[in-house]
């Protein structure tokens, strides 16, 4: 799989969009400033994946991702007081970062020489065109093809994936159910209480 | 469409794999180093987007070899997404009750089952 032209350009800006926004998320002082770089970072993985032709998945990215995940980042932001991180003598590092900064990069040495095994730039080359630039040439109607993308992702996803699919919709039951105990107050837990005892 | 080296500009899959692996080692470092915990979780998002990519990335590759109906990287990735959501608002959850028992979200104070 090779893209070539603008899409390259196109994916060597979000890439760096990326790589940029997800350092300063890990780097920067100020939680708001993170969960900011983290969107950025979120949008950006969508422009790749539109490039990569999953428009399904990047709708989905935008919507979960930046929409709900990021947002509930924020609302927990302004629940939690993390003010003092902003004071220039606050320490924004534990103490074992040095050893923390060098585990990460042995990992990331041990993914390059994984990748440079595996793939000396042969084995992952694409010799076949593309199938959907020849469908898009033979379009009748001669307008901007449709992608069938949504269309075919959602076939595989109630045949293949139709199992998984009932345990998410679980999942997700549960971890409502979870996260509103969680976060209840033991002044609502103690009203609680004394409605069961009165019963 | 031959893609001779790293260097040149157009993007085959084994950029996509650096692009992710370098995303994956920025998660790693944040969640080993940092100290906020809500920026660890941050950074856990950032792994599993850096996996996310990879998927994607792979269901391209066996789209453009031919298998036009191959679409397993995005069903995982679209399960990755719905356990992350899951799981973000439940560890934000544990952070919102950690910090109104403790009063702190420093990783380093939360040493309670520490020996």
């Amino acid at each position: 799989m090779v893209l070539t032209g603008a899409a390259a350009w196109f994916f060597w800006a979000f890439a760096l969009i990326a790589l940029i926004a997800g350092l300063f998320t890990v780097l920067s002082r100020s939680a708001v400033h993170s969960a900011v770089c983290l969107m950025t970072t979120l949008f950006a993985t969508a422009g790749l994946f539109l490039l990569l032709g999953a428009e399904f998945v990047m709708g989905v990215q935008i919507l979960v991702y930046v929409g709900g995940v990021v947002v509930l980042f924020l609302f927990v932001i302004m629940l939690v007081n993390v003010r003092e991180e902003r004071l220039e003598n606050a320490r924004l590092f534990s103490r074992q970062w040095l050893i923390a900064a060098i585990c990460a990069t042995v990992l990331g040495l041990a993914m390059w020489f994984g990748i440079r095994l595996a793939d000396p730039y042969q084995n992952l080359r694409a010799e076949i065109p593309p199938a959907e630039a020849t469908e898009a040439k033979t379009n009748p109607q001669g307008a901007t093809p449709v992608s069938k993308n949504s269309e075919t992702l959602a076939w595989s996803l109630y045949t293949q994936a139709a199992l998984p699919f009932e345990i998410a919709s679980l999942l997700l039951l549960v971890a409502i159910l979870g996260s509103v105990l969680l976060a209840r107050t033991s002044r609502q837990e103690r009203i609680d209480e004394r409605s069961v005892f009165r019963d | 469409m031959i893609d001779g080296s790293l260097f040149d500009l157009s993007a085959s899959t084994t950029k996509f794999l650096i692009l992710s692996s370098l995303l994956f080692v920025i998660g790693v470092g944040g969640v080993l180093a940092r100290r906020n915990i809500i920026v660890i979780f941050m950074s856990i998002e950032l792994i599993l987007n850096a996996v996310n990519i990879n998927f994607i990335a792979f269901t391209r590759h066996w789209q453009v070899l031919g298998k036009i109906n191959e679409h397993t990287g995005e069903l995982f990735t679209i399960f990755v997404i719905t356990v992350a959501a899951a799981e973000a608002a439940i560890g934000l959850g544990i952070v919102v009750s950690l910090y109104r028992n403790r009063e702190t979200v420093a990783v380093d104070e939360i040493d309670l089952l520490k020996w």
